[in-house]
């Protein structure tokens, strides 16, 4: 050994290095990654030279400079910002997450970066344009959430990324000021693979959009907006039958017998499809077209078809491999018997509300039509529910039938509502959920829940990762448990709870090892967060005060822990402690 | 965009009968031609007011959030989903949950809009307006215009016809005809126009 080394060090610097380098190549998961570094100097050094992919799931966990000079090689950045509660307008429109400062920092030490993935950022058109034109060999682009860019932006990107492959723009706020940003893809332009504008609002440019299907060969993802009818859809179909998945706009237009065989016999040449969405204001009449490009489907999103049980059933009869499904609560318990029969292989169902804001109508989704998918369903191990009322029984046998849940997100759309039947609180369910669910990672609660709900999280949720609680507890024990108990817990979101500063605290020794902790409308006050953030200096405890009604409370709680320091940026409204 | 579903279906079902020209042998087997097709809205009854609309757009934005001790533990029925609305609950998408029920926040339907004699066109968004009247007002300012209202027009186009300098307004429907604007409907109007065009009232 001994003398390996004093020969090792003569040579120059070659062989084990490379090795190394070349075995990492083969560590995809960037935890595998975040692991190797640690062992020691020169595994780190070997790690942050041959790393190629980033994922940043906070940006102000760490800054631009921090990120280049640690990894000097990056082609491929994910980029996560705003709190996620920002998608349901709890954080200030001006709070932060803007992009511009990373780009500018990548067109400096990443030239040849190819892709950028961003969650919850700002983006404006002048970000996009320095995309454009910075990059020369960029090919994804993927926007999800982001906000602040309009159009123009669009029309940049599509100008100068000679070699783009992927743009995937998703359920952004974006601003339409014209749809003729298709047309600026240049003639010879025939690289893209994905693309996705479905939630854009206006009219595009449909020759354009046309002639770019049809010039782009290796297009496996289009997924288009609301203003393409089902006639242009069939002539993007004729272009492209090898789509693999689809979004289609607008599902509803006066066809007449001929155009609808015609429309029929589209789909059944797109023999690839696994993944299909859109069909915008879809009715029973034109659903039967696509049934011949179902037989491979696995991923279906209905939740911009308002269908009923009949539809649904129809329709679930010509899909057998499904394995995703999202739906809206229109088509009820009796729709979602329909999924329990017809879907034996499904994992993943998202039931979303069609009218959470009606009083009048009695519609939606109970216990009942959860139940019937667990028994027809074994594999099912995510779940997004959205309903009227639940009851403890029906959780604990819905988890017998479903033992391997890894995600369950259950919102009893009326706060702190009780099992309907018996009165009370929903702990024994969320009880059930933990004990059964071993491989618990996500757990969204809901309904009136004391602190016993989260002395079961705390016990058994021994997997869990992502906790999201709003209108529960008791007592600041709830809380308590949840910072003792929970060993993997990495997000946690709380809203109108009554946790106050005892419950803060009380997790002084997660927070570092955990992204983030929001807290919003529970009683926190300002000394609280004050107390923590002294002693706890490597954490950011940000209080965003909107209006001031009084100064000692902290309304909004945002804690995360970061390497860069207090951030620069804050709008007046957010102080950091 | 201010019909519902229901409404959808039974246009379609009625019109779609009377246009067919050739009707297929196996119309039987076709769901649009059978008797069930009627009953092909899928809509969920919809309430659609604009005070609803307002709450929506306005105070969701503010973020406005009640605090938990205003709730008693089990007072369940005291909390109407519109307080909740205002809170920001349930915890849907902004930009999904408009579009579920129906209504897009950011949605625009401009339409060109030319003047008799003029080449340049301008273009208009009708979702920004909430009626004729809206519209004719509009389209007033921005041509410098004198354009008779639709109830002006039908009631007497002797009179219009004395005046070279009083126009009226017609449309391009989705047949390619050029009809009168205002007899229809507006949410009617809105599904069917592709462009506008204002002509003089003595050309009628």
């Amino acid at each position: 050994m001994q003398s390996m080394e004093s020969t090792r060090s003569t040579r120059s610097l070659s062989f084990p290095d490379k090795v190394l380098h070349r075995v990492f190549t083969h560590l995809t998961s960037n935890e595998d990654r975040n692991s190797v570094s640690l062992v020691c100097k020169t595994w780190y050094n070997a790690d942050r030279l041959s790393r190629s992919k980033v994922s940043i799931r906070n940006c102000y966990s760490v800054s631009p400079e921090i990120l280049v000079r640690r990894f000097p090689n990056v082609r491929c950045v994910t980029l996560k910002g705003k709190p996620r509660f920002s998608d349901f307008n709890l954080v200030p429109p001006d709070w932060g997450a803007d992009v511009h400062a990373w780009l500018v920092a990548f067109a400096d030490k990443y030239p040849l970066l190819e892709e950028l993935s961003l969650k919850r950022m700002v983006v404006s058109d002048e970000s996009l344009e320095f995309l454009a034109f910075s990059f020369p060999d960029f090919k994804r682009l993927s926007l999800l959430s982001c906000d602040g860019f309009t159009t123009d932006g669009l029309e940049a990107i599509a100008s100068y990324c000679k070699n783009l492959t992927e743009f995937d723009i998703q359920e952004n706020g974006v601003e339409d000021t014209s749809g003729s940003w298709l047309s600026y893809f240049l003639e010879s332009f025939t690289s893209l693979e994905v693309l996705n504008f479905a939630n854009l609002s206006s009219e595009v440019d449909f020759d354009a959009l046309e002639r770019l299907v049809s010039r782009c060969k290796s297009l496996k993802v289009l997924k288009v907006n609301r203003s393409v009818s089902l006639e242009q859809l069939q002539k993007l179909l004729v272009l492209a039958p090898q789509l693999v998945e689809l979004g289609t706009g607008s599902f509803s237009q006066e066809f007449s017998a001929h155009q609808f065989v015609d429309l029929e016999s589209c789909f059944s040449s797109c023999k690839n499809i696994q993944s299909l969405s859109g069909l915008c204001d879809a009715t029973a009449r034109y659903l039967p077209a696509i049934y011949p490009a179902c037989a491979n489907l696995t991923f279906l999103n209905l939740s911009y078809s308002a269908m009923g049980s009949d539809e649904l059933d129809e329709l679930l009869m010509h899909c057998p491999c499904l394995q995703r499904l999202w739906v809206l609560d229109t088509v009820g318990d009796k729709g979602l018997e329909a999924v329990g029969s017809n879907c034996p292989l499904l994992e993943e169902l998202r039931v979303f509300p069609s009218d959470p804001f009606d009083d009048d109508t009695i519609q939606g989704v109970t216990e009942a039509g959860f139940l019937a998918v667990s028994f027809g369903c074994p594999r099912l191990h995510y779940v997004l529910y959205f309903c009227q009322q639940m009851t403890n029984a029906a959780v604990a046998t819905i988890v017998q039938n479903c033992p391997d849940f890894t995600h369950f997100r259950l919102c009893i759309m009326n706060p702190r509502q009780p099992d309907y039947l018996t009165n009370e609180p929903m702990d024994e369910a969320f009880g059930a959920v933990v004990k059964t669910c071993t491989k618990l990672q996500r757990l969204s609660v809901s309904g009136l829940l004391t602190d016993l709900a989260f002395e079961y999280i705390g016990k058994h949720a021994k997997n869990l990762e992502v906790l999201s609680i709003a209108f529960a507890g008791s007592s600041d024990r709830g809380m308590q448990c949840v910072m003792e108990g929970c060993p993997k817990i990495r997000k946690l979101e709380i809203r109108d709870c009554l946790f106050g500063d005892a419950a803060l605290l009380s997790g002084l020794d997660k927070y570092e090892s955990m992204r983030s902790l929001w807290m919003s409308s529970c009683n926190l006050t300002m000394d609280g967060c004050r107390l923590l953030a002294k002693k706890m200096p490597r954490l950011n405890v940000e209080v965003i005060q909107e209006d001031e009604s009084d100064d000692s409370e902290a309304d909004k709680v945002y804690v995360y822990r970061t390497v860069a320091g207090p951030r620069k940026d804050s709008p007046p409204s957010v102080f950091t402690l | 965009m201010g019909k519902d579903d229901d409404g959808v279906g039974a246009h379609s079902c009625s019109s779609s009968i009377d246009s067919s020209n050739n009707p297929p042998a196996d119309a039987d087997h076709h769901p649009f031609l059978s008797s069930s097709c009627c009953g092909c809205g899928v809509g969920v009854e919809k309430r659609s007011s604009s005070s609803r609309d307002l709450i929506m757009s306005t105070d969701l934005r503010l973020g406005l959030s009640i605090s938990p001790s205003q709730y008693n533990h089990n007072d369940v029925s005291s909390t109407s989903m519109q307080r909740l609305e205002l809170m920001n609950w349930p915890p849907i998408k902004a930009v999904l949950r408009s579009k579920v029920a129906g209504k897009t926040e950011n949605v625009c339907l401009f339409v060109k809009v030319y003047m008799e004699g003029i080449p340049i066109g301008r273009k208009l968004d009708l979702f920004a307006h909430q009626g004729y009247n809206a519209l004719i007002t509009t389209l007033s300012h921005m041509f410098a215009a004198t354009i008779l209202c639709p109830a002006h027009v039908t009631a007497g186009v002797d009179h219009c016809s004395k005046h070279h300098n009083v126009h009226v307004l017609t449309y391009e429907d989705k047949e390619g005809d050029w009809m009168m604007v205002g007899d229809v409907p507006w949410e009617m109007f809105l599904t069917t126009v592709k462009r506008l065009k204002i002509t003089r009232a003595d050309r009628c």
